[in-house]
């Protein structure tokens, strides 16, 4: 549904985004994590052909950004949360997704059934004839995520949707994605919230001005320490230290109090036969557990080998 | 270009401007000021010292009384857009609803369209109220006065300058308002700015002022410009309006 290939964006001297290459498929929810000033809002404005490209290539679905023809067709065709809500204080919220959803061409009956079914789906129906500066940030962050989908867009673009928000807000916001992710539309989340991007998106890119990652969350996971298992027992004896180490499955075997930390290829396959040999080694095992990393973890990782090179 | 999205812009426009009250009382004001109690200023003085003129002063100063109430309606349209349209581009700023904005299938000129159309509509319907209020009361007293006794509105000079002047005056003010309105961060800095533009009519209107005759050489004069004006003022104002400065730029 998106593509680029070596998508570029310079602003004089400074380059904001350098040779990006992704691909996200229809009904995908794809992550953009990276710190401020890494280029994800630059790549979606590039993506909703609201500012222009210095290289590269880039598509949503059929049409090319930075086409003047097809920029008016992927505007109609992709729904933006920026990061500032942007919405008209003065008016009512029903009015403001009114007058969206009219430039969006959506007709006079499917409006008003979409701002009726988002208004309900967000809680806000009963204050729909409210002007929009009277609503927390969170009512006001969820009328413009209905913005954004007034016109049922087939990709939507979602730039920090949380950021900002007490988490009551933010959790209510999460939910509604979670909705629309089970609806199959295309999202792609910029976001600096790693806890949010691992919870809800299926890929995730890491950009800092490059593209450095881009993996499932559970792979970006245990990118960083392989996959390693860890065998807690009553006490590691000679015995089943040496049965351990002759087994094929195991790489290497480091020992760290009573645990036992193996390095394998595949845990899930090998992990039984593990367990079965350090039993009949006379070992007492009190609980199994895998070694895993933290997004986090492989985010700061990756963050700063990028900015030492 | 589609105009009916323009028309989706410019309702906006007005929605939010109607429920801005310094833009209200701004309209309504203006109106009264120039429309109601000039003309009664006027008027009061003339009547002190007509009794004693000789008829062709009378004449003179009737003019003078028409070609003042007159001019003063070309200046209506072009205060007025400096506090509207100002508020056009940097008002979307201050909301932060440009981007969301521009993310629409809505090309720039519709955009454009759009705002101008939202200053331009306000401003001239509150010009020609404010017309319509002078005239009667111009009307009225010319009427009644025993020296006068015909009605003076609307003649030739009154229709040129209300039908073609004031529109076009109204034009070029919105077009350099929005043309600054979307340079600017600040909507003090937009409205001081935009109403440097009225400067070169007020002049106008002051010559007018001490001209004793309804001039239509002048105000055929006056509208060339204007229209030369305005059509150069709508090419700047495309040429200028560039939606990726000014996501880019403003801060």
């Amino acid at each position: 549904m998106i593509d680029t290939e070596n998508l570029t964006r310079k602003f004089g001297d400074l380059t904001a985004v350098d040779n990006v290459s992704l691909h996200v498929d229809e009904g995908e929810v794809f992550g953009f994590l990276g710190p401020n000033g890494a280029g994800k809002t630059t790549t979606v404005r590039m993506l909703c052909c609201l500012i222009g490209k210095s290289g590269g290539q880039a598509k949503i679905g059929d049409y090319t950004v930075d086409n003047e023809d097809d920029c008016l067709k992927i505007r109609k065709i992709v729904g933006l949360l920026p990061e500032n809500v942007g919405l008209y204080d003065s008016l009512s919220a029903y009015r403001n997704l009114d007058f969206y959803g009219r430039l969006y061409e959506v007709s006079d009956r499917k409006r008003q059934e979409n701002i009726e079914r988002l208004l309900r789906l967000l809680g806000i129906w009963e204050r729909r004839e409210d002007a929009v500066g009277n609503f927390s940030k969170g009512t006001k962050q969820k009328i413009a995520i209905a913005r954004a989908l007034i016109h049922e867009p087939q990709v939507l673009f979602l730039d920090e949707p949380t950021a900002n928000l007490d988490p009551e807000a933010a959790k209510t916001v999460r939910d509604f994605i979670l909705e629309l992710k089970k609806e199959k539309t295309t999202i792609f989340l910029n976001t600096h919230n790693l806890d949010e991007a691992e919870r809800l998106c299926d890929r995730i890119g890491i950009l800092k001005t490059k593209l450095i990652a881009v993996d499932s969350p559970k792979n970006l996971e245990r990118s960083l320490y392989n996959r390693k298992t860890i065998v807690h027992l009553d006490r590691v004896s000679d015995a089943v230290l040496a049965f351990v180490r002759n087994l094929d499955v195991v790489k290497n075997v480091k020992v760290s109090d009573s645990k036992l930390i193996l390095d394998m290829d595949n845990p899930e396959r090998d992990n039984p036969e593990v367990v079965r040999a350090i039993v009949q080694a006379g070992g007492n095992i009190q609980y199994v557990t895998e070694l895993r990393s933290t997004l986090e973890d492989v985010y700061l990782k990756l963050i700063r080998e990028a900015s030492t090179q | 270009m589609r105009l009916w999205k323009s028309w989706i812009v410019t309702r906006k426009d007005l929605s939010v401007f109607r429920k801005n009250k310094y833009v209200l009382y701004s309209l309504v004001a203006m109106p009264i000021i120039l429309g109601v109690v000039l003309p009664v200023i006027f008027i009061f003085a003339f009547n002190a010292q007509m009794s004693v003129l000789p008829a062709n002063q009378v004449l003179a100063g009737v003019n003078q009384v028409i070609s003042l109430s007159t001019m003063y309606f070309v200046l209506i349209p072009a205060i007025l857009p400096s506090i509207i349209a100002s508020y056009s581009f940097v008002g979307e700023k201050i909301e932060k609803s440009l981007e969301p904005l521009l993310a629409t299938p809505t090309t720039d000129g519709e955009l454009l369209l759009g705002k101008s159309l939202a200053a331009f509509i306000p401003c001239m319907v509150v010009t020609y109220v404010g017309a319509a209020i002078s005239a009667s009361i111009i009307d009225f007293w010319s009427y009644t006065s025993p020296r006068i006794g015909v009605l003076l509105i609307p003649n030739s000079y009154w229709l040129l300058v209300i039908g073609v002047v004031a529109p076009l005056a109204c034009i070029m003010s919105v077009e350099a308002n929005i043309i600054v309105s979307s340079r600017v961060n600040d909507i003090r800095a937009a409205q001081q700015i935009g109403g440097l533009v009225v400067l070169p009519l007020i002049f106008v209107v002051i010559f007018a002022s001490v001209s004793a005759q309804t001039s239509m050489l002048l105000a055929l004069g006056v509208t060339v410009v204007l229209a030369v004006a305005d059509v150069a003022l709508f090419y700047l104002s495309r040429e200028i309006f560039q939606r990726e400065e000014i996501l880019t730029k403003w801060k």
